[in-house]
């Protein structure tokens, strides 16, 4: 048990592809319209899975 | 790559390349910041002096190492030689109507007239626009059309007319056609949400918050405050909107702030106040000699107020309330595949906007930039090269992005904006940059605190 680091996510951002399916929604039309944050963005393939 | 920050008394490591969170104490704090972790001799003999412990100074250097080891901390970047993908159009967002029955001052589209005659987009174009998508969006199984403006229920005949036509050949060609309306909510009655409603259309509404700080912006033609009318359409959507038992698309309120109203938070209250869960609000785009744009003073009341928000965001949820803010939703353990972390909106490549006589622009903001225009929905070739500019404007293709902690939240920023501004689109910036990076700390501080909620 790490007693100095409390570990909160581990992404899982590095084994991601290079290539994604490009199936999820475009950002800008999600909710803003004149920022870009895809952070918050889900990927539609786990998400329908 | 880390990035060090305290936020709410509590010290958070973010490793950049990994995507990892990670919550210090103050001696992994004192390693990692002061970068002692690279000299473990080094550290020993600083932190001794500190009143640490050998044995503590060793532990943890140790979990240290066997986080490096894991690849969870100060990873190296993997991506450096990134290739993105072809130009398919995903998305399209239609300009449905390029005039606005408010006047808000902050509008790019220029009181709805985006710099061009007032105009709605005929039924034709808009049937063009879609053939023009599905023909340009390859393999794609689920594409998306937003209806902008200008203000898109003033040409509602068309929005209805165009999801029918759209629903019809995305089945002919075995598609999926995503909706979504961006709406002032002035005509928003009870035909048009029984529409939205049942054709699962995602709706996004605008207010700005408090009854002043709305109508200060947000005015009708003849200078009057919209606030009363539009709230009290926002609300009875939502309402309908909650007892819609069908399947349904989201509904977002969302809000800009600009320098009159450094208080947001207060507005982000406001809105939740009354019962609605799920808000956005934007920093105003606007040139410096806006009276209301943010400056660079401004950013400090910025950083703090994003704080108050952040608070007031993480009180709601521990009373037991699902609420959310657009920009705090960071999902760090799935969320977005490459292409789209390192490529952002697709603006240009693989989102397009089209104008109401079909003109096509790399996105809504940039309609109007006459050296952006694309080409027209109707035919003709497209400019490749401007095309290949917009497909390879990664954060790797941005030298600004490329050393920063928040690329791959951010994604490069917006193209858009880095054109107004810098006249560059591989040139964020520096306002937006500092306001992204304040905004992702207070997403990753609220990420790690609905940790201790779950
Ligand atoms: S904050 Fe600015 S420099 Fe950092 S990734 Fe975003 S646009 Fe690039």
């Amino acid at each position: 048990m790490a007693k100095h680091i409390k570990t909160i996510t581990r992404s899982r951002l590095l084994k991601r592809e290079h290539t994604g399916c490009g199936e999820c929604q475009t950002s800008c039309q999600s909710a803003c319209k004149t920022s870009c944050t895809v952070g918050n963005q889900t990927c539609l393939n786990t998400k329908t899975k | 790559m880390i990035h060090c920050f305290t936020l709410g008394g509590v010290k958070l490591v973010y490793d950049v390349h990994s995507h990892s969170l990670h919550e210090v104490d103050d001696l992994a704090w004192a390693l990692l910041y002061w970068e002692l972790y690279q000299e473990p001799e080094r550290a020993m003999s600083v932190l001794l002096t500190e009143g640490y412990t050998g044995e503590e100074i060793g532990e943890a250097l140790e979990e240290i190492a066997r986080l490096r080891a894991d690849r969870l901390l100060c990873t190296a970047d993997p991506f450096s030689g990134y290739e993105p993908p072809a130009f398919v159009v995903k998305a399209l967002c239609l300009n449905v109507a390029h005039n606005c029955n408010l006047s808000c001052r902050y509008c790019f589209a220029g009181a709805g007239s985006l710099g061009q005659t007032a105009v709605l987009m005929p039924s034709s174009t808009a049937r063009q626009a879609v053939d023009f998508l599905l023909s340009h969006s390859g393999t794609r199984q689920n594409v998306e059309i937003d209806f902008f403006g200008g203000e898109p229920l003033l040409n509602m005949p068309v929005v209805e007319a165009t999801v029918a036509y759209a629903r019809e050949r995305g089945r002919a060609e075995g598609k999926e056609i995503g909706f979504t309306i961006t709406t002032n909510a002035v005509l928003l009655d009870e035909h048009i949400s029984r529409f939205l409603l049942e054709n699962g259309i995602n709706v996004v509404l605008s207010i700005d918050g408090r009854p002043e700080v709305h109508d200060r912006l947000r005015q009708t033609h003849g200078g009057k405050g919209s606030h009363a009318q539009v709230l009290s359409h926002i609300m009875q959507y939502l309402q309908r909107h909650r007892e819609w038992s069908g399947p349904k698309g989201y509904c977002y309120v969302r809000g800009t702030f600009t320098r009159y109203n450094l208080d947001f938070a207060q507005d982000f209250r406001y809105l939740a106040g009354l019962g609605i869960d799920e808000i956005s609000l934007e920093p105003v785009v606007a040139r410096p000699t806006d009276d209301y744009s943010l400056r660079g003073e401004d950013l400090s009341a910025v950083a703090a107020e994003y704080e108050r928000l952040a608070e007031a965001y993480l009180e709601m949820n521990a009373g037991g309330r699902d609420i959310r803010f657009f920009h705090f939703e960071i999902d760090l353990d799935g969320g977005p595949c490459l292409p789209k972390l390192l490529s952002g909106c697709g603006a240009g490549h693989s989102y397009l906007a089209v104008t109401a006589q079909g003109d096509l622009y790399p996105c809504h903001q940039f309609i109007g930039r006459e050296a952006y225009r694309l080409g027209n929905v109707s035919g003709g070739s497209l400019p490749t090269e401007l095309i290949e500019q917009f497909r390879t404007a990664h954060i790797y293709a941005k030298p600004k992005c490329r050393q920063c902690w928040a690329k791959f939240l951010c994604s490069g920023g917006c193209q858009a904006h880095c054109h107004l501004e810098n006249n560059n689109i591989l040139e964020p910036p520096e306002l937006a940059c500092q306001m992204m990076r304040q905004r992702l700390e207070c997403a990753l501080y609220v990420r790690s605190r609905k940790e201790q909620l779950l």
